[in-house]
């Protein structure tokens, strides 16, 4: 129980593309070595045009997300608009620094589209709320090492929506296959500004 | 002022990190192996010309990363037993027997290692190129890449994926000529340098084939 952050395991990237963003996460759910669902879902829907992901513990992730959820909808509610990606980022930074002392085991990965202007937005942070907005590609997880070395060699500036795809799917692949705790499969959302793409990838099982 | 702090107990360790990162790959005819330049400590860089590649025949390089302390007593005891061999049987080890010695010299020290991350690259018996890479106890295997040191888990998913073309339905499989690996490999090193602080500077690459060995230097990020 060194590192309850790779208790679950877990792997999250986020990309920026030609007017596109895509979010990709691996779905297996374990308990250390033992593996105990192959379809977890680490990848939340905010809005149709703002996805959030998470890295960490599974139980925390659960709960933050609905938290989010609920802050989000009063938003909503209240402005009666759909919330830009960068208020969403100090929406979550400020829900996980309100436990400062106490914190959440997750690091989040956001990634989404401005709701007028439609302009490609990633960001994560960390356990505490300290964001970290990039143009390029943002990852977190128990393989955060091999995807930023998958990331950092695949990536390129406006890539179209479905070389995005391929490029996001290879990084995260390649780099959960390194890695003992995350894999068995994975899920790549592609958000464009008039559709959202959802795929299911089959990767090695083990 | 006086420094206000709960007492702590440091305990001395022999062994130190010096950073550095190695990369082989083996092709048909031939083997690449390459390291960065660059020997720090913490947030200290001591030399930027540092590499931690060292040709142990005209057939064999080897690579060690780690402690500096421990790669330079173990190139010292290599390159010893390398000249007894020498000596008795008039020629040069061969790369498989090399590999197997390494691995008796790691495991002779198996209760207090050797602190080092070991690729030796070169051309076999047959000609063909091979690599070895070692844990720091001497458990070996043959393989056609490895990258090792403090960058490697950040290049080992990219050779897996453009050597091996795993996770790549339905790519044909051309043979890797010396260009296109000389270009993996500084590409790769471009992307290390990027996301690790301990590695930069620069990057030595050893090609080996049948001819000989020839070497490539290329500048990394300095920061």
């Amino acid at each position: 129980m060194s590192n309850i952050f790779e208790y679950n395991g877990s792997a999250v990237v986020a990309m920026v593309g030609k007017e596109c963003v895509a979010i990709a996460a691996d779905r297996r759910l374990g308990m250390q070595a033992q593996t105990v669902t192959t379809d977890f879902k680490k990848i939340y829907e905010m809005n149709n045009k703002l996805y959030v992901g998470f890295y960490g513990l599974a139980t925390d992730a659960q709960t933050v997300s609905n938290r989010l959820k609920f802050q989000l909808n009063l938003y909503q509610l209240r402005e009666n608009r759909l919330i830009k990606p960068k208020a969403f980022m100090h929406m979550v930074s400020n829900l996980l620094y309100s436990r400062r002392f106490g914190y959440y085991f997750i690091e989040p990965v956001i990634a989404g589209l401005d709701p007028k202007t439609n302009d490609p937005y990633i960001a994560t942070m960390d356990l505490i709320g300290c964001p970290m907005e990039t143009k390029d590609f943002v990852v977190a997880g128990t393989c955060s090492e091999q995807l930023y070395g998958m990331c950092e060699s695949l990536w390129k500036p406006d890539l179209e929506p479905d070389d995005l795809f391929e490029t996001i799917s290879q990084a995260l692949m390649n780099a959960v296959d390194r890695d003992a705790v995350s894999g068995w499969g994975a899920v790549v959302q592609v958000i464009e500004k008039d559709q959202i793409t959802t795929r299911t990838l089959k990767s090695r099982m083990d | 002022m006086e420094d206000y702090r709960a007492p702590m107990e440091h305990q001395w360790s022999p062994y130190s990190w010096n950073g550095g990162t190695i990369l082989a790959v083996a092709g048909e005819d031939f083997a690449v192996i390459a390291s960065d330049t660059r020997l720090s400590e913490g947030f200290q860089i001591y030399t930027r010309d540092s590499p931690k590649t060292y040709k142990m025949s005209d057939t064999a390089v080897l690579g060690c990363s780690g402690f500096h302390g421990d790669v330079l007593t173990l190139i010292k005891v290599i390159e010893a037993q390398q000249k007894i061999y020498r000596h008795t049987h008039q020629k040069d080890l061969s790369c498989e027997s090399l590999a197997q010695l390494l691995a008796t010299i790691l495991y002779s020290r198996r209760f207090f290692p050797y602190y080092t991350y070991n690729i030796l690259a070169g051309l076999d018996k047959k000609g063909k190129g091979c690599v070895y890479s070692f844990d720091p106890v001497g458990s070996y295997d043959r393989e056609m890449y490895r990258a090792g040191g403090s960058a490697a888990a950040m290049l080992q998913p990219l050779l897996d994926n453009q050597v091996a073309l795993k996770n790549q339905a339905g790519v044909e499989k051309e043979p890797l000529t010396i260009d296109k690996a000389v270009s993996l490999v500084t590409d790769v090193f471009t992307s290390a340098a990027e996301r690790d602080i301990y590695t930069g500077d620069g990057v030595k690459i050893s090609i080996i084939t049948a001819s000989g060995i020839d070497v490539k230097e290329v500048p990394l990020r300095r920061d």
